[in-house]
């Protein structure tokens, strides 16, 4: 059924095209990269690596190809879809990272309601406001968001109400968000195994994680139900005029942490967090992003609990000056255990600085450097040294194309 | 134009230069009496650190005598790069609006406020009827799809209106008498009642009112933020 699940994307893709009618949005992008890394191997290559490439991926790289459509259905209905190739390791090279369909009516009396269905990222990083779930600030996402990234998504309902209090002569807006869903009872096994990393590889819905046969991760899934109880969040969200914006979150994937998987014999991993972010944005194009997230996942094979707490913050800087971007952004992650020998304890910082050049609406220029000071038990078991100090470099090139890119 | 001056010149000469003569008389009599019964309003307005407040909406509205309306226009306000252009219109109460979307993209413009609430979709290059405001108040415009877009439309009853020009200033000629004046802007804090003032447009050509906002202005729209970015 999973399998299935990937194979179907090109006849969905097409089907969406070939039915498409003037209204469709639609675009396509391919992000190349030129990179140096003193990394060791990422996640996805069965190592410890706190960022995307290793030190073997140095040369030139596909960063992210990408096509994405939205086709209205009506005039409050629209189907989105969000496929990618990463030119990694997953079981298929092509994957959808999001596909919902989206109920948006008119405003009413001040409240607007919007309701999603599918799969898609749960409203909480105030960093990846770009298409396609990318920061236009930096390459790489903050520790943080790329964790939600690898292993968090909704893949179910979320509603959101809105009060429109910029549209009734008032300075600010306040929203209510709630989601309910199921295919998320491994989101965890990352954090727990490997850590926080800055990454900008968004796992695909039903996709995996490092490769089968190669421990820890052992080509995860971090999508799939396994205790058929339903997980839910609940968010706020407070708005300043178009200057501020607050975010607040709580998540519970509501998972069994006893409940094995009768097929892959994984458990499944009970998380929950609290992620609050705050986004300031001035004139002369500042902006200022903090994100906190603190939480804990466990497991309870055979009458044990096994839990690992963690938290991560970031605070970024932003300025923009005309076409181009200069950002720099500090991040801190843990994560402790109760587990015996530390297994799976981290912690660390990173410092990251990127300069973005939007040449024109197809062109974008991108140059950064991400160095990551992290202590992780792991990465030690594994042969590598208990302490470490990552540095990647990227250059990237992308060229976009698209209904609205002109 | 040529027919009657064709049938003038059928006329005898000394007709003709009666119907002239009688049209000027009437004319200086006329411009006599505007001379007499009319003068110029100047408003200004200023931020509470004193510079010259632009684009702040004056109405006018006499206090005595028979009730003037101003005579209702068609306006347009188009939306251009996912923005309303222009994103504040101040027209008459029974005027008309045009929401033609010059983008290429669609947009679904409504607006919740008491004075008028409507929706629009605006999909690319299928024209809309142009829209009635025929209740005086405060329109806030939206997007459905793009929420940076904010609008205002200002339907008003007022005899004589007004956005105040670079210099903060704002002129009408208005009879002599008594009137109401208010100011409205989109970004302001200070309460509109707070603001309006009243007073005689008497002997002199001129009548000056200066008022000056007690609070500053709410910080303005972003500007130079890619479309693409959420909100």
């Amino acid at each position: 059924m999973r399998r299935s699940t990937n194979r179907f994307t090109l006849p969905l893709i097409l089907l969406t095209l070939s039915t498409a009618s003037r209204a469709t949005d639609w675009e396509a992008s391919v992000d190349m990269r030129l990179l140096s890394s003193d990394a060791y191997p990422s996640y996805m290559d069965g190592g410890f690596g706190t960022v995307r490439f290793g030190s073997d991926d140095s040369g030139v790289k596909l960063g992210r190809a990408r096509f994405a459509v939205t086709q209205p259905i009506g005039e409050l209905w629209s189907a989105h879809l969000d496929a990618s190739v990463f030119d990694d390791k997953d079981r298929s090279a092509l994957g959808v990272t999001e596909a919902y369909l989206l109920l948006r009516p008119y405003p009413h009396a001040g409240y607007r309601f919007r309701l999603k269905a599918g799969g898609f990222y749960l409203p909480l990083s105030l960093e990846n406001r770009s298409a396609g779930w990318e920061s236009p600030y930096t390459l790489s996402y903050s520790a943080i968001n790329s964790w939600l990234g690898v292993e968090v998504r909704t893949i179910g309902l979320e509603g959101q109400l809105d009060w429109l209090g910029t549209r009734s002569g008032h300075g600010f807006d306040l929203g209510v968000t709630a989601g309910v869903f199921g295919w998320n009872d491994r989101a965890g096994v990352m954090i727990a195994n490997n850590g926080f990393v800055l990454t900008d590889r968004q796992t695909p819905l039903f996709g995996r994680l490092g490769q089968p046969g190669v421990q820890p991760l052992d080509g995860a899934e971090p999508f799939m139900e396994i205790d058929h109880r339903v997980g839910a969040y609940a968010g706020l969200e407070a708005r300043y005029l178009d200057r501020v914006v607050l975010r607040v979150l709580r998540y519970d994937n509501r998972a069994d942490p006893s409940a094995l998987d009768t097929i892959s014999h994984v458990l499944a991993w009970d998380t929950r967090f609290t992620s609050a972010a705050v986004r300031f944005e001035a004139d002369h194009g500042w902006t200022a992003i903090a994100q906190w997230l603190g939480g804990v996942t466990t497991i309870a094979p055979q009458s044990m609990t096994l839990n690992w707490p963690f938290q991560a913050q970031f605070a970024l800087l932003s300025k923009r000056f005309g076409r181009s971007t200069v950002s720099a952004r500090y991040d801190r992650f843990a994560v402790q255990t109760n587990v015996s020998e530390y297994y799976g304890a981290q912690d660390g910082h990173a410092w990251t600085a990127a300069y973005l050049f939007d040449a024109d609406a197809h062109w974008r220029f991108a140059l950064e450097c991400v160095r990551v000071v992290s202590s992780s038990v792991n990465r030690q078991e594994q042969g590598g040294p208990y302490s470490a100090t990552e540095t990647q470099w990227q250059l990237a090139i992308r060229y976009a194309l698209g209904s609205a890119i002109r | 134009m040529r027919p009657p001056a064709r049938a003038c010149c059928h006329r005898s000469a000394a007709g003709a230069a009666r119907s002239v003569l009688a049209l000027l008389a009437q004319l200086v009599l006329l411009a006599a009496a505007g001379t007499a019964s009319a003068a110029t309003l100047v408003v200004s307005v200023q931020t509470p650190d004193g510079h010259a407040l632009a684009g702040a909406v004056v109405t006018v509205r006499p206090l005595e005598g028979p009730p003037r309306h101003a005579a209702p226009v068609h306006a347009v306000m188009d939306q251009l790069n996912r923005s309303f252009a222009p994103d504040l219109l101040v027209i008459p109460v029974g005027s008309t609006v045009e929401f033609p979307n010059g983008d290429s993209v669609s947009h679904q413009i409504y607006s919740f406020s008491a004075a008028k609430r409507f929706q629009l979709p605006l999909y690319r290059g299928k024209p809309y009827p142009p829209v009635h405001f025929d209740q005086a108040g405060m329109v806030t415009l939206g997007c459905n799809i793009h929420d940076e877009m904010l609008a205002y439309l200002l339907v008003t009853d007022a005899a004589w209106y007004g956005r105040t020009n670079e210099a903060g200033s704002w002129s009408a000629e208005v009879p002599r008498g008594r009137y109401r004046v208010e100011l409205w802007h989109p970004r302001l804090r200070d309460s509109e009642t707070d603001l309006a003032r009243e007073l005689t447009v008497g002997e002199g050509d001129r009548a000056e009112l200066t008022l000056r906002l007690t609070r500053g202005l709410q910080p303005a729209p972003l500007t130079g933020r890619p479309h693409s970015w959420d909100y």
